[in-house]
């Protein structure tokens, strides 16, 4: 018994510690991601990295974003274009950016992000642009 | 990008999550009151490892395609995708409990809580659709360890 209950309190303990690290790395990666420009267009729009191998971006990221509307998404395969890829910090697939007129990073999701919070990040990039061309 | 040509089909593979979330719950639960059930363990890491080489061997899946598909059981679910993430998922899951295999007479908590880790994972993508191996896979790839697919 003694036994199953250490290894519990071990994996208890290992997921905690990878929870956390994820974390960190996700907020290191965003502040460094935040502000890397791509190119500019006339609306906010969105980066969506994706590759072959990643089946939660065909199972739920592709179904969130084509939930969005009528909204550019440049999809980028993170394997082929490394560049793009290293520039937003993308360590894990999905990656979603929402992307400023200007070329901008404004709101960088690593994992899965759901349609109403790429629609509430949308709407800030819409914001903050309308507040730009009137200022 | 290339888009994946080949079709997989998920049931199968949430099929294969639930033997290995099960067999490892059984073995560590049951261990406790009967010692033997842990002989579940290094008979779970044989059948994810042939399974990973020779798909006609994975136990959980043939169990699918023989049994539940069938019989209407489980309803397939294709889906354009790629097996090798998969299918090194599932490998590195047979490796990490064939270790646990190794530790689990000389030091058994490490055994167990390794067991216990591979079916913490195999759940979390059978519950969320995250796949830690897939991820380490796509890691592998873009630092060119594994050759991406044209």
């Amino acid at each position: 018994m003694s036994a199953q209950l250490w290894a519990l309190v071990a994996v208890g303990l290992i997921v905690l510690a990878a929870a956390s690290l994820e974390n960190l790395r996700s907020r290191r990666a965003r502040r460094l991601a935040v502000g890397a420009t791509a190119a500019p267009a006339q609306e906010p729009y969105i980066l969506y990295f994706t590759g072959d191998s990643c089946t939660v971006c065909r199972t739920h990221q592709e179904p969130a974003l084509a939930r969005l509307g009528a909204v550019r998404i440049d999809k980028v395969d993170a394997v082929a274009d490394r560049v793009l890829a290293d520039r937003f910090h993308v360590y894990t697939l999905p990656t979603t950016v929402v992307m400023a007129p200007d070329g901008r990073a404004l709101h960088v999701n690593y994992g899965y992000a759901a349609a109403p919070k790429l629609e509430r990040q949308l709407a800030d990039a819409r914001g903050r642009a309308l507040s730009a061309a009137t200022a | 990008m290339s888009t994946p040509t080949t079709v997989v089909d998920h049931s199968a593979l949430k099929v294969n999550q639930t033997g290995i979330v099960a067999t490892v719950l059984v073995a560590f639960i049951g261990g406790i009151v009967f010692q033997p059930l842990l002989v579940l363990i290094p008979l779970l890491a044989i059948v994810l490892l042939l399974g990973t080489f020779a798909p006609q061997l994975a136990l959980f899946k043939q169990i699918y395609f023989k049994v539940l598909k069938p019989r209407g059981i489980v309803q397939p679910r294709p889906v354009l995708d790629r097996p090798e993430p998969h299918n090194f998922a599932q490998g590195l899951g047979g490796v990490f409990l064939a270790i646990a295999s190794l530790f689990l007479l000389p030091v058994p908590v490490i055994g167990l809580a390794l067991s216990l880790l591979v079916a913490v994972l195999a759940f979390v993508n059978l519950a969320f659709g995250y796949c830690v191996g897939c991820q380490i896979f796509f890691q592998l790839e873009r630092r060119g360890v594994l050759r991406a697919r044209a």
